[in-house]
């Protein structure tokens, strides 16, 4: 034994290795409250198509919500930047507060709101412009002109699409592939330097290798935004959520109504390891869709 | 600006490749950990170190947080990332050798368990001289074990066999020496505890080609044991 001097009682104990501590650390999530839903209800014409949602979300996680067709989670979502309200019939209850503001108080501007909290939509739905004017759109109405060049490389960098289309700026954007023209719209989202982007399954029209660059991407995002989204894939909301949502349907036994329903709100490794309500087992493990 | 993941060619699925990679780095520490824990136990044995030998055993606790962190960081990834073909192997192999690890800390623990109840005990010098031999050798079989993994040494594993081959006879050597003490009632005593304590070392081997089974498996994608034991013929013999 070389090593008999060194080894010493008080060696043994020491050795708490720090490396251990600091991956037990970076996978820690962040818990800053960035979104406080509280019983949340939205209406089309008179008839709630989800109902009495609370929930928080946190800063710079990737929060996902899963659920059968018609939970309300597409519903839910479009909520958190007011798109709502674009619809007549639509009647939004309860309170979301942003950073502890309320998102429907009066006086607040829902074109601010949509500012800061962008969205990405299923379908890549790039304008039928030039991939540099698509980018340089949301700053030029914004009065944000100023160094706007450098804002679209930026944007085009974040979104992972800045190498494959730096030579051909001035070409419609249409003449992206569908997995490109979803990053354009990802570039897009930025460049008006939001704090939080919601995604409406956002990879559902794309094949598997562009599936793979946008979740790499969401990752790579969550750093400095704080990302939503709405996925009908449950395998990806396991692979890249921090926190899980599982929503479901309430059918009302006088009228068959549904209503969209919050079943179980948790971090994503215990969604789909040891779910705490039997709902979300059925619907994670495929016995109920 | 921070280096972006999508660029065609460049590497895909980053936070699978980081939660295995983070799963490797905690196997090696927990390694690391255990030839730490072994030295202890040798060490304390040698020595007679009573104190040592607890620290060795509250040691335990160490290696077991590194353990219980892998479980759960493998039952994570399997719900989560769905891992396939090379990749499910290393989640298996890294299950298993994750228990070989955590068993190998649990023989360093009874062998400091049983230093500290034969040290009032006169050792025999032959006998102890013989541990330090079968130690170095299991230190070297749970280092090589672990590098062969580390490069994915299918054959490197398999060498493993040969190594555990010496301290087996190094084991059998403490029987026959124990065997031979005569009417001495107190050496007797502590005989019998030395040869748990040989027995334990010789365990250390065995899960040490159990790890290098593993990465046969890993590189190979086909399980088999380097020996059977129910055809002895061929112990040795690969």
């Amino acid at each position: 034994m070389t090593e008999l001097e060194s080894t010493t009682a008080d060696r043994m104990v020491e050795v708490s290795a720090e490396t251990f501590v600091d991956r037990q650390e970076s996978r820690s999530l962040s818990r800053e409250t960035l979104f406080s839903v509280s019983d949340l209800t939205v209406s089309y014409g008179g008839f709630p198509a989800l109902a009495e949602v609370s929930m928080e979300i946190h800063r710079n996680n990737i929060t996902a919500f899963i659920g059968p067709s018609g939970c309300g989670k597409s519903t839910f979502i479009r909520c958190f930047n007011r798109l709502n309200d674009l619809i007549p019939s639509a009647k939004v209850e309860g309170t979301i507060l942003y950073h502890g503001q309320d998102l429907y108080g009066p006086g607040v501007d829902p074109v601010e709101v949509r500012k800061l909290i962008g969205m990405v939509f299923q379908k890549p739905n790039p304008f039928p412009k030039s991939i540099y004017d698509n980018i340089a759109f949301g700053p030029r109405v914004l009065g944000m002109k100023d160094g706007l060049d450098e804002r679209v490389e930026r944007s085009l960098h974040q979104a992972a699409l800045w190498d494959e289309v730096r030579d051909r700026l001035k070409e419609s954007a249409l003449s992206l592939s569908g997995g490109q023209q979803q990053r354009l719209c990802i570039a897009r989202c930025l460049a008006v330097d939001p704090e939080v982007i919601l995604m409406d399954e956002p990879a559902s029209s794309l094949d598997p290798i562009s599936t793979t660059r946008i979740e790499d991407l969401m990752h790579e995002l969550k750093r400095d935004y704080t990302i939503v989204i709405v996925t009908h894939n449950m395998q990806q909301a396991a692979r890249v959520a921090d926190m899980t949502a599982f929503f479901s349907v309430r059918v009302s036994e006088g009228d068959g109504r549904r209503t969209g329903i919050l079943v179980e709100y948790d971090t994503t490794q215990k969604i789909f390891t040891t779910p705490g309500d039997k709902r979300t087992e059925d619907y994670v493990t495929g016995r109920f869709g | 600006m921070p280096s972006f993941p999508s660029r065609p060619g460049s590497p895909m699925r980053v936070t699978f490749q980081e939660e295995l990679d983070e799963l490797q780095a905690n196997l090696h520490e927990e390694g690391e950990f255990v030839l730490r824990s072994l030295r202890g136990a040798i060490n304390a044995l040698v020595q007679q170190d009573v104190e040592l030998a607890d620290e060795v055993i509250a040691f335990d606790d160490e290696v077991d947080q590194r353990y219980l962190a892998i479980e759960e960081g493998i039952q994570s990834l399997l719900a989560r990332q769905t891992p396939v073909a090379v990749d499910l192997r290393l989640v298996l192999a890294i299950l298993h050798i994750n228990l070989h690890l955590e068993r190998m800390a649990d023989y360093c623990v009874t062998t400091a368990k049983l230093t500290k109840l034969s040290h009032q005990h006169s050792p025999d010098p032959a006998l102890i001289e013989g541990f330090e031999d079968m130690g170095a050798r299991a230190e070297e079989m749970i280092r090589y074990a672990l590098d062969a993994f580390a490069r994915r040494d299918a054959e490197g594993g398999e060498t493993l066999v040969d190594m555990d081959e010496l301290i087996d006879r190094a084991n059998r050597r403490v029987v026959e020496r124990v065997l031979s003490f005569g009417g001495d009632a107190d050496l007797h005593e502590w005989g019998l505890r030395m040869l748990i304590v040989s027995r334990c070392l010789e365990r250390i081997g065995d899960h040490a080609v159990d790890i290098g089974e593993q990465t046969a498996y890993l590189v190979t994608g086909e399980f088999r044991e380097f020996t059977d034991a129910s055809r002895p013929e061929d112990l040795g013999h690969h």
